[in-house]
C-alpha cells in the first residue's frame, strides 16, 4: 500500500464513525427531549450543522426507508418522515458522535470552520433566490454549500500534524490550500469531501459540488448551476474573511462565472450583512457565545 | 366475487365495550380478505378484533387443514396489535404465520414490537412457548407479489409513527387502506412574527405536502373499496386533533371523490362516538355529498360483522 492509499483507509475509517460538530450537540439533545420543540426547531438545528445534516440525509435516502425518490430537501424529509423520526435520527446521530470523542480540530478551529460552512449555505441559497430559482431548488444550495467542505473534517482531525503543515505552507507561498493539502498529504479535501459524500448517499449534484467547488474549469457535469453557485458562495465567504476554513489565499473567480450567474461583484457586498445577519440569527438559536 | 372484506374490528385507538356501540362494534382495527374462489385468507391489522376471526378461522378453515396466513399490519400502535396473543392459530402447531409491518426506529424489530407482547409480564405466555411458525417481515413503501395472482403496494401515510396503507390487486379489482392517516399540512406555517418564521422552509413545506397528499390520492385512486381514517369531524380535527395522526370525515369523502374511488368505508371510528351519534352524522355527510356533488360513489359506515364484496 503507497502513502496515498495508506492515508485515503485511515481517512475512510474515520469517515465511518465522523463525530458531530460539538457546537450542535446540546442543543439537538435539548430540540430532541423537548416535546414542544416545533419543526421549524428542528429543521434549524440540524441545518447548522453541516455533519449532523448530512448524517441525516443519510438515514432518510438509506435503503431503511426505502423511499423512491431521493429526498435532498430537510423541511420535505420532516413532512414526510415526521417530527419524531426525524428527532430520533438526529439524536441518534448526535449520540453517536459524542460517543466518538471531542473533535480535535487544530489547524482550523470549530467555531471558524462552523462560520465558514454556514456562509456558504446561506450565501448560495441568496444568490439562488436572487436568480429566481424554483423555489423546489433552494434547500439543496443551501445544503450544498453546508457541506461543500466537509472533507475537511477529517484532514484536520485525523492528520492534525500534516494539516498544520498545509496551512502554513498557504501563508507562505500564498497558495489556495487544496494545492498545499495535495502537497502535504497526497489527497485534497475535495477528494476527502467525495468519499465522505459517497459513503453517505447524497446523490450526484452534492457529490460534484464537493469535488468540483475548486474545479469549476473542468467541470463537465449537468449539476453546473449549483456547482458555480456554490464555488461562487464560497469566494465570497474567503474573500469576506466570514468564518475561517484555511483558504486565505482563493483562486480568483473566472470572470465567465459572473457573467453564468449573471451576478457582479458588487452583489457580494449586498450579500455581506444579510449573511451575517442569518449567522447571528443561528448563533443565537445555538446560545453560542460570540468569539 | 374476486375479493370479499369482512370487517371484525373498526373502532380507534382501545376498544369500547357497552351499550352504545353494539350495532357498529367496539372492537380495534382487524380486516380479514379472501381472495376468489379458494378464498384464500389474509388478514390487516391484530387488533382486538381478531380474537373473533380467530374463532371464526378455527370453525372453518382448520378442517381444510394447518392454519397458513399472512398478517399486514398498518402499523405497530397497540390499537392494532393488542390482539395477536389472542389469535389462537399461533398457540397450534403446523400453524405457518407470516407478520408484515413497518417499524419506525432501527432499533425497534417487529418481532420485539410485535411478539414482545408475549412476555410474562404482560402476559402468561411467553413467544418462545408458541407452537406456531411466525416470521416476522418488515415492510416499506414496495410492491409484492403474494402469489395465486394478489399483488400488493404499499405507501407511507401520515401518522405520529411509520404507518404503511396497503393496496390489493387482485382479477382486475382493487382494494385499499389509508388508515391511520393524517392529511400531511406545511408544519412549517407560522405566523411572521413567529421567531422560527423561515420563508424558505414555508414554501418547500407547503409544495411538500401537497405534493404528498397527491400521492397517497394517486396511490387509492379507481380503488373498488378504500377503507379510509375518519375518527374525527372536521370541526373537531381542526378544534384540537392536527397532529393527532388522524383524518376528519370530510377529508376521507373528498378524497375519494377526487381519487374516483367507486366505495368508501369509513374507518377507526371515536372511541367517544356512540351508534346513534355515528349514524346522526352518517346521514349529514351523505345529505351534504349528494347535495354538492354528483359523485357516483357509495359511502358506508364501517360496521363490525359486515362484509364487502369486490
Amino acid at each position: 500500500m503507497n502513502d496515498k492509499a495508506k492515508t485515503i483507509a485511515v481517512i475512510k475509517t474515520y469517515i465511518s464513525k465522523m463525530p458531530s460538530l460539538p457546537i450542535a450537540w446540546s442543543k439537538i439533545q435539548e430540540i430532541s427531549k423537548n416535546p414542544k420543540a416545533t419543526p421549524a426547531d428542528l429543521n434549524q438545528v440540524i441545518s447548522l450543522d453541516p455533519v449532523l445534516m448530512g448524517r441525516v440525509m443519510k438515514l432518510i435516502n438509506s435503503a431503511y426507508y426505502g423511499l423512491n425518490n431521493q429526498i435532498t430537501s430537510l423541511v420535505r424529509a420532516i413532512i414526510m418522515l415526521g417530527v419524531n423520526t426525524v428527532k430520533n435520527l438526529a439524536l441518534s446521530t448526535a449520540v453517536l458522535g459524542g460517543l466518538s470523542g471531542k473533535t480535535n480540530f487544530q489547524a482550523l478551529n470549530n467555531d471558524g470552520f462552523w462560520r465558514h460552512s454556514l456562509c456558504v449555505g446561506v450565501a448560495a441559497k441568496l444568490i439562488a433566490i436572487k436568480r429566481r430559482k424554483d423555489p423546489k431548488q433552494l434547500e439543496e444550495y443551501f445544503v450544498s454549500g453546508l457541506l461543500h467542505d466537509i472533507g475537511k473534517i477529517p484532514l484536520n482531525n485525523k492528520l492534525s500534524a500534516e494539516y498544520v503543515q498545509a496551512l502554513s505552507l498557504t501563508d507562505k507561498e500564498h497558495l489556495p490550500l487544496y494545492i498545499t493539502e495535495e502537497r502535504t498529504m497526497e489527497v485534497n479535501h475535495c477528494e476527502v469531501g467525495r468519499l465522505i459524500v459517497n459513503n453517505w448517499n447524497l446523490g450526484p449534484a452534492m457529490e460534484d459540488v464537493v469535488f468540483f467547488h475548486h474545479f469549476i474549469d473542468s467541470y463537465p457535469g449537468e449539476n453546473r448551476d449549483v456547482v458555480l453557485t456554490v464555488a461562487a458562495a464560497n469566494y465570497f465567504a474567503n474573500s469576506f474573511q466570514i468564518g475561517f476554513s484555511g483558504d486565505r489565499y482563493p483562486e480568483p473567480l473566472p470572470p465567465a462565472l459572473f457573467d453564468e450567474l449573471k451576478i457582479t461583484r458588487d452583489y457580494f457586498d449586498e450579500l455581506e450583512s444579510k449573511v451575517n445577519g442569518e449567522i447571528d440569527k443561528a448563533k443565537i438559536f445555538l446560545q453560542v457565545a460570540h468569539q | 366475487m374476486a375479493i370479499r372484506v369482512t370487517f371484525w374490528g373498526v373502532r380507534g385507538s382501545i376498544p369500547t365495550p357497552g351499550p352504545t356501540t353494539v350495532k357498529y362494534g367496539g372492537n380495534t382495527a382487524c380486516l380479514e380478505l379472501r381472495f376468489g374462489p379458494e378464498e384464500k385468507l389474509i388478514i390487516i391489522d391484530a387488533g382486538s378484533g381478531i380474537r373473533e376471526l380467530a374463532g371464526a378461522i378455527l370453525a372453518k378453515d382448520l378442517k381444510k387443514g394447518p392454519i397458513n396466513t399472512k398478517i399486514f399490519l398498518t402499523h405497530t400502535h397497540w390499537d392494532h396489535i393488542m390482539g395477536f396473543p389472542f389469535f389462537t392459530p399461533i398457540y397450534i402447531k403446523g400453524t405457518n404465520l407470516t407478520v408484515y409491518g413497518p417499524v419506525s426506529f432501527e432499533e425497534d424489530s417487529l418481532d420485539s414490537v410485535v411478539g414482545g407482547q408475549l412476555q410474562y409480564k404482560y402476559f402468561p405466555v411467553n413467544m418462545g412457548e408458541l407452537q406456531a411458525e411466525i416470521h416476522y417481515e418488515r415492510l416499506k413503501e414496495q410492491e409484492i407479489d403474494l402469489g395465486d395472482g394478489i399483488k400488493l403496494t404499499t405507501k407511507y401515510l401520515n401518522h405520529p409513527i411509520t404507518v404503511l396503507g396497503y393496496k390489493f390487486e387482485y382479477q382486475g379489482k382493487i382494494f385499499c387502506t389509508a388508515y391511520d392517516h393524517e392529511p400531511f399540512r406545511n408544519i412549517f406555517e407560522v405566523s411572521p412574527t413567529d421567531p422560527s418564521y423561515d420563508e424558505v422552509a414555508i414554501r418547500e413545506g407547503a409544495l411538500a405536502a401537497k405534493e404528498e397528499n397527491d400521492k397517497v390520492a394517486d396511490f387509492f385512486a379507481g380503488a373498488d373499496l378504500l377503507v379510509h381514517d375518519s375518527q374525527y369531524t372536521q370541526k373537531e380535527y381542526l378544534k384540537d386533533k392536527i397532529g393527532w395522526g388522524h383524518s376528519s370525515f370530510e377529508w376521507a369523502i373528498t378524497s375519494a371523490i377526487k381519487a374516483k374511488v367507486k366505495h368508501l368505508v369509513l374507518f377507526h371510528h371515536e372511541p367517544l362516538r356512540g351508534d346513534a351519534e355515528l349514524e346522526k352524522l352518517y346521514c349529514n355527510l351523505v345529505n351534504q355529498m349528494r347535495a354538492k356533488t354528483r359523485t357516483r360513489l357509495t359511502l358506508s359506515l364501517a360496521r363490525e360483522g359486515a362484509s364487502i364484496e369486490v
